[in-house]
């Protein structure tokens, strides 16, 4: 577990200011009045690097922001890997700053870290709560609006004060099994990294890792729409107007040449629509939102039927709430869960196949096709970041696999972080 | 005229048939004119029998007690296909409340409102059951209780109506579609079509076109002890043709609360309903929706 004084150093990489006195490279940046500089040191120009961790988390978005952020609020040692520039995924570079259900049926069913970092951004940014208390017209409606700049900062902050080192830029490309857990190659620009862990956390959406390391995945055909958000017209005004949205069909994140293309055709069909339109582009997204990749195989599979009938799942860990929500090219039609209806996420759900060690958390969970439309949400995935977490660091501190930690130490830490165990709400 | 009339009340209702009736209506007029026109003066003398104006006062009275429908005539209008002219019937019983309503021959809809332990039949609660567009617009009531205080006790099925009727104003001061002015306010597709016959007498069924049917019920002066009066509760259910359903239950969705919405215009939302409820939850033991669909 973490050794808190060594801990601190090499895992400062955020921008902070006031950080004058730091000695080697630095890079100084000027924005208005303020000025900050990157803590740098010898080792950061270093190629090779290597960590010791407990968990490693691959994927900073949705689910992965909340799993690092749980698992060093637990004392694990923990590193955050993440292929892009800021955490959020999906609510900051996707842009879907609308994280939901956090409610169901008048009631909260997903708290913990996750509501706690979409209450902060709301709070910070001086927004405003949808009223869970009220019969929401539509589901979307109780979708709580937040800025998402904001809740890129946030979560940064978050994972340092829970000491977690985040690497941007990042993403693994060879996952070898140890006597102790896992080595696992990760690659950036300028940057090879070797990390040695006891649990891995896969959050990259598509289950990468598990792909990396041949689990059995799932695919579709074909795949929703992505949707890539940008502002024609009329300022970006983030947490109160709903940006403008172009589906790009067949949008998959699969890989680096998929995205490109998915960025490329959006891109493409957005500057044709500034032309058209004679507008002025206000905002763009970094990326297109994806909806859709691989799906695990899990030690459990939840069908549509187990979904849209509540089941409670023994190992249930987490809630879901979301109606099952396929688009496809002719849009979508959600088809809203029956009253009182609440889906739950088992521990099985996150656990691929055959494996040890290894977890998943977010849009890759074991699901079919039309239960994880439903499944793939954000505060669903944020209470399966949280879940897995805790799952990875009782394992770790175990010695054993999450499987086999007992199911009422699992609820019983994700209780003390706050979150809601389903069946006891 | 005669034939089409019987044939009418026979036979379920069809455009086809209330057509012919209504042409030979139009040619019985037009002959009467023209007897009138002939033979004037005779029809004069007449109107000097004391027989003829018996007969004029009491044609009078049948007419006025079959518009006004009285139950006796209610039930001989219920011999009908056509359930009475309005092609719809309500009933009261011990065990329940049931309206059919038959706009068609292939869509026949029936709601059977079972009423649960709290409910009396002495003083009834009031009830309202309308439909509602999938932009949340009102477009057509089924049945309101005929009560002076019916908009009040009911003040989500009153506010519903209102907001429809302003929006025909609206559209009717610009001169526009109904359909057309909720298009630009709501952003609302071909679900905000405000013609109850894009839903329920839909001409293609290929595309899905939810619609919902509403009840609001209330008992008047029925406090609990955190509660001076309970609220009214409301019902709905989801119909798509789309996606065809024989029976349907109706859901409680929770009890209308006044407020003041963010462009500050008062409108009135639903809450879930908690646990300073309790009789008003058993006024309604079940609401069952049924829709028999057939070919034509």
């Amino acid at each position: 577990m973490k050794d808190n004084k060594s801990s601190m150093a090499g895992r400062r990489n955020f921008l902070q200011s006031g950080m004058f006195g730091a000695a080697g490279v630095g890079l100084a940046v000027s924005a208005s009045s303020s000025v900050v500089m990157a803590e740098n040191d010898k080792a950061t120009i270093k190629r090779e690097v290597t960590n010791e961790v407990d968990v490693l988390v691959v994927g900073g978005g949705t689910a992965g922001v909340i799993a690092a952020i749980q698992a060093g609020r637990a004392g694990a040692k923990t590193l955050l890997v993440e292929r892009n520039f800021q955490l959020g995924g999906a609510t900051t570079t996707g842009g879907v700053a609308f994280p939901g259900l956090f409610d169901a049926w008048g009631k909260q069913v997903i708290a913990g870290i996750g509501w706690e970092l979409v209450k902060e951004s709301v709070e910070l940014d001086g927004g405003k709560f949808p009223n869970f208390a009220k019969v929401p017209r539509s589901h979307w409606m109780n979708q709580v609006h937040v800025n998402q700049f904001v809740y890129a900062l946030l979560a940064e902050e978050k994972c340092r004060e829970a000491e977690v080192e985040v690497a941007y830029y990042e993403f693994p490309e060879a996952v070898v099994k140890t006597d102790a857990g896992w080595q696992v190659d990760c690659i950036g620009f300028g940057t090879r990294r070797q990390v040695k862990c006891k649990q891995i956390i896969d959050c990259t959406g598509g289950a990468e890792v598990v792909g990396l390391l041949g689990f059995e995945r799932l695919r579709e055909e074909e795949r929703q729409p992505g949707s890539y958000l940008f502002q024609l017209g009329g300022s970006h005004n983030p947490a109160s107007k709903q940006l403008h949205r172009l589906y790009v069909h067949g949008a998959d994140s699969t890989n680096s040449r998929t995205a490109t293309l998915a960025n490329l055709t959006g891109r493409k069909s957005i500057l044709a629509k500034v032309r058209k339109d004679k507008k002025r582009l206000m905002h763009l997204q970094p990326e297109t939102g994806f909806r859709e990749s691989y799906r695990i195989k899990g030690e459990t599979l939840i069908t549509v039927q187990d979904y849209t009938s509540g089941k409670l799942f023994d190992d249930a860990v987490s809630y879901a709430f979301y109606p099952v929500d396929l688009h496809t090219k002719t849009g979508v039609r959600p088809k809203p869960l029956k009253k009182g209806i609440v889906p739950s996420i088992p521990l099985g759900a996150l656990v691929p196949k055959g494996s040890r060690n290894l977890l998943v958390a977010g849009r890759c969970v074991s699901s079919d096709r039309l239960a994880n439309s439903g499944l793939r949400v954000q505060a669903s995935c944020m209470g399966m970041g949280q879940a897995a977490a805790v799952a990875a660091i009782l394992a770790a501190q175990g010695n054993t696999t999450p499987s086999a930690v007992p199911l009422a130490e699992i609820h019983g830490l994700l209780k003390k972080h706050g979150a809601i165990i389903p069946g006891k709400a | 005229m005669a034939g089409s009339g019987v044939w009418a009340f026979a036979q379920p209702f069809s455009i086809q048939v209330i057509g012919l009736h209504a042409l030979t209506g139009f040619i019985f007029i037009a002959v009467i004119g023209l007897h009138i026109a002939n033979n004037f003066v005779p029809l004069r003398k007449y109107l000097k029998n004391r027989v003829v104006w018996l007969v004029a006062v009491l044609t009078g009275c049948l007419g006025a007690l079959f518009y006004l429908q009285p139950s006796p005539i209610k039930a001989i209008l219920g011999l009908s296909g056509n359930l009475g002219p309005a092609l719809e019937r309500f009933e009261m019983t011990e065990k329940g409340m049931k309206y059919d309503y038959v706009p068609s021959p292939s869509y026949k809809l029936s709601l059977d409102i079972r009423t649960g332990s709290s409910y009396s039949l002495e003083n009834p609660p009031r009830l309202a059951v309308w439909l509602e567009n999938q932009s949340f617009f009102h477009i057509k009531t089924l049945y309101a209780s005929e009560s002076e205080d019916t908009q009040e006790i009911l003040p989500y099925w009153a506010f519903k109506v209102k907001g429809w009727e302003q929006a025909k104003e609206e559209a009717e001061k610009k001169g526009v579609d109904l359909n057309e002015t909720v298009d630009a306010v709501s952003g609302a597709t071909e679900n905000g079509s405000f013609d109850p016959a894009d839903y329920i007498l839909p001409r293609e069924t290929n595309s899905s076109m939810p619609y919902r049917v509403m009840i609001e019920i209330n008992q008047p002066g029925d406090p609990t002890e955190k509660l001076k009066d309970q609220p009214s509760l409301v019902y709905q259910v989801e119909v798509d043709n789309y996606d065809p359903r024989t029976f349907q239950l109706l859901e409680l969705v929770g009890y209308p609360v006044k407020e003041k919405n963010e462009e500050g215009e008062e409108e009135w939302a639903i809450y879930y309903v908690d646990e300073r409820f309790d009789s008003a939850m058993s006024l309604v033991d079940s609401a069952l929706l049924r829709i028999d669909r057939s070919q034509k």
